[in-house]
């Protein structure tokens, strides 16, 4: 069943055992952003944490690593919580089909309860702020859904993006925020910004689990993460207007914020722990100015711990990332079979395709780096056989050992984009390109001795899946 | 608000705001220095908090926050209209 709001996702959380309260005293730092660090160093299923007794505060509720497992993962997406990650990604790709599903608006949002406007605006006074890394510029807002409209075409249901960004308070009702230069947000800026123009928008905190996903998700310029919501989640998304923007938010926000992005304006920002598992920063970025917060009473403040992977954002950013470079691959070559672009949002990718003829698997690595996602992020490509299963990292690294000529099989380009937080980019936004080419070469290529390969027994197969549920039977 | 609470850790600064006080009363304060928006909780670790203890690989200089590259770029002025 579809979760409408996050407090509803948190209630299957804990009854499937994937929610842990912490009820003793906790500090703001370093407590609450080390024992989300902790989830991601006790197992691939660990829980969510839940914080209400935090020093300082009186009524602070803080939800972290709520995203920060396979489990958790599977539990957002409505499926059984031991869903393996393979069959949680292929379940996303078919859902996928489904889209576009038209979002439901509803009137009633609970953030209409409480708001605060124009000089009341104070946004420690509403949130359990607090900081993440020990290098951070300050606190961060990270996983917010932020809604922008394309100035040119305001109307345009498909270009109102919804996307994820790391928010820096500097002020009680000002921001600081990282668009870079390849996300959705940033054309709508740079298109406000070359008028002279601010640039409206509404950030939404504590969302429910589907939003999260289709936020953090490279979605194409102009597909609504609306559209694409209803269709994972198999109902439509409830939606409601925003007061001051009059944008679509998530009807079962936590908070709704809704200011500019002020024009032509750019203030030092950050450092911050970043997924790439460095910092990245101080930059000189833009700035919001926040006009008007609504917020349901006694909100929950979801925060979610980055840095060294794998940590929250690595189990939310995996699957959303295999799935558009899997279709917008497979729609010219069809023969892609699985994408993983699980590691550090597809900066590598590990493709498994079936070869129409010599050198086609290095086409498909190429075409990956020229993908919208790829532009940004796909440095590394490793390119393996149909029958390699790309999620399975002893079968790649058995590939690469013993299907790779390093002369033939290793290209490298210079100089493509990516994005600036890279910590490899030379300069900044700039970097060379590698694809390994790991499959069987096919005429005419013709190279290496692979005319013997053993191969898993037919019977495997109907064993494997006979064992597994003996397992799953047991426990 | 440029009292003497502290100097920043991060870039020496010595003009410090408060931007935020703990709702159970006297246990910490949200300080920020007005020249590299740093921005501190009076408990944290003297790892962020003081500066002879803050390390040297985040500390800032006016030429590190002057040089700082703009991302993105803010773009030409287009003529509209």
């Amino acid at each position: 069943m579809a979760h409408d709001d996050l407090r509803s996702f948190l209630d299957t959380l804990e009854k499937e055992g994937q929610l842990l309260r912490i009820t003793e005293e906790v500090l703001p730092e370093p407590d609450l952003a080390a024992a989300a660090n902790a989830t991601g160093r006790i197992g691939e299923n660990a829980p969510a944490l839940y914080f209400d007794n935090v020093k300082g505060f009186t009524d602070a509720r803080i939800a972290m690593n709520v995203h920060g497992s396979w489990a958790n993962h599977a539990l957002a997406l409505g499926l059984p919580r031991n869903t393996p990650v393979k069959e949680q990604v292929e379940a996303f790709a078919a859902r996928w089909d489904a889209f576009p599903v038209a979002p439901e608006r509803r009137e009633d949002a609970p953030w209409r309860q409480n708001s605060q406007e124009g000089a009341e605006v104070d946004l420690f006074s509403m949130l359990p702020l607090f900081r993440l890394n020990d290098g951070d510029g300050g606190f961060y807002l990270d996983k917010a859904a932020v809604v922008s409209r394309d100035p040119e075409d305001p109307e345009n249901f498909g270009k109102q993006n919804v996307g994820t960004y790391r928010i820096q308070v500097i002020g009680s009702n000002r921001l600081a925020f990282q668009p870079v230069p390849m996300h959705d947000i940033a054309q709508h800026l740079r298109k406000a910004e070359e008028k002279g123009e601010d640039l409206p928008i509404a950030i939404t905190l504590g969302n429910d689990p589907v939003i999260t996903i289709v936020a953090g998700m490279p979605m194409a310029y102009d597909q609504s993460e609306y559209e694409m919501a209803g269709a994972l989640r198999g109902a439509p998304a409830p939606i409601a207007t925003a007061p001051l923007t009059g944008f679509d938010v998530p009807w079962g926000s936590e908070v709704v914020l809704e200011g500019v992005i002020e024009s032509r304006k750019r203030q030092i920002e950050g450092p911050f722990g970043e997924f790439t598992g460095h910092y990245s920063g101080g930059r000189r970025m833009p700035v919001i100015r926040v006009d008007r917060v609504s917020y349901r009473t006694d909100p929950v403040f979801e925060s979610l711990y980055l840095g060294m992977p794998w940590t929250e954002v690595d189990y939310l950013v995996g699957p959303n990332t295999c799935v558009p470079l899997l279709k917008q691959l497979r729609a010219e070559y069809p023969e892609v079979q699985a994408v993983n672009a699980m590691y550090t949002h597809g900066l590598m990718v590990i493709i498994s395709t079936a070869k129409r003829y010599g050198g086609f698997a290095k086409a498909v690595g190429m075409r990956a780096m020229t993908t919208p996602h790829g532009l940004g992020y796909v440095s590394q490509v490793i390119l393996v056989d149909e029958d390699v299963d790309p999620f399975n990292l002893p079968q790649v690294l058995w590939a690469m050992s013993a299907k790779v000529n390093p002369k033939d099989d290793v290209v490298i380009i210079p100089n493509l984009s990516v994005l600036e937080l890279a910590p490899a980019a030379q300069p900044a936004g700039i970097t060379s390109k590698m694809i390994i080419d790991a499959t069987t070469p096919v005429a005419p290529d013709v190279r290496g001795n692979f005319s013997t390969p053993a191969k898993d027994l037919p019977e495997t197969k109907e064993w494997t899946a006979k064992l597994q549920q003996l397992i799953a039977g047991r426990q | 608000m440029t009292d003497d609470l502290t100097i920043c850790p991060r870039c020496a600064f010595k003009t410090i705001d408060k931007l935020a006080t703990s709702p159970v009363p006297g246990v910490w304060d949200v300080l920020q220095c007005r020249q590299c928006l740093y921005t501190w909780r009076t408990i944290e670790p003297a790892r962020r908090t003081q500066r002879d203890a803050y390390p040297e690989q985040f500390k800032l200089t006016v030429a590190d926050i002057e040089n700082a590259i703009e991302v993105p770029a803010v773009p030409p002025l287009r003529n509209v209209g």
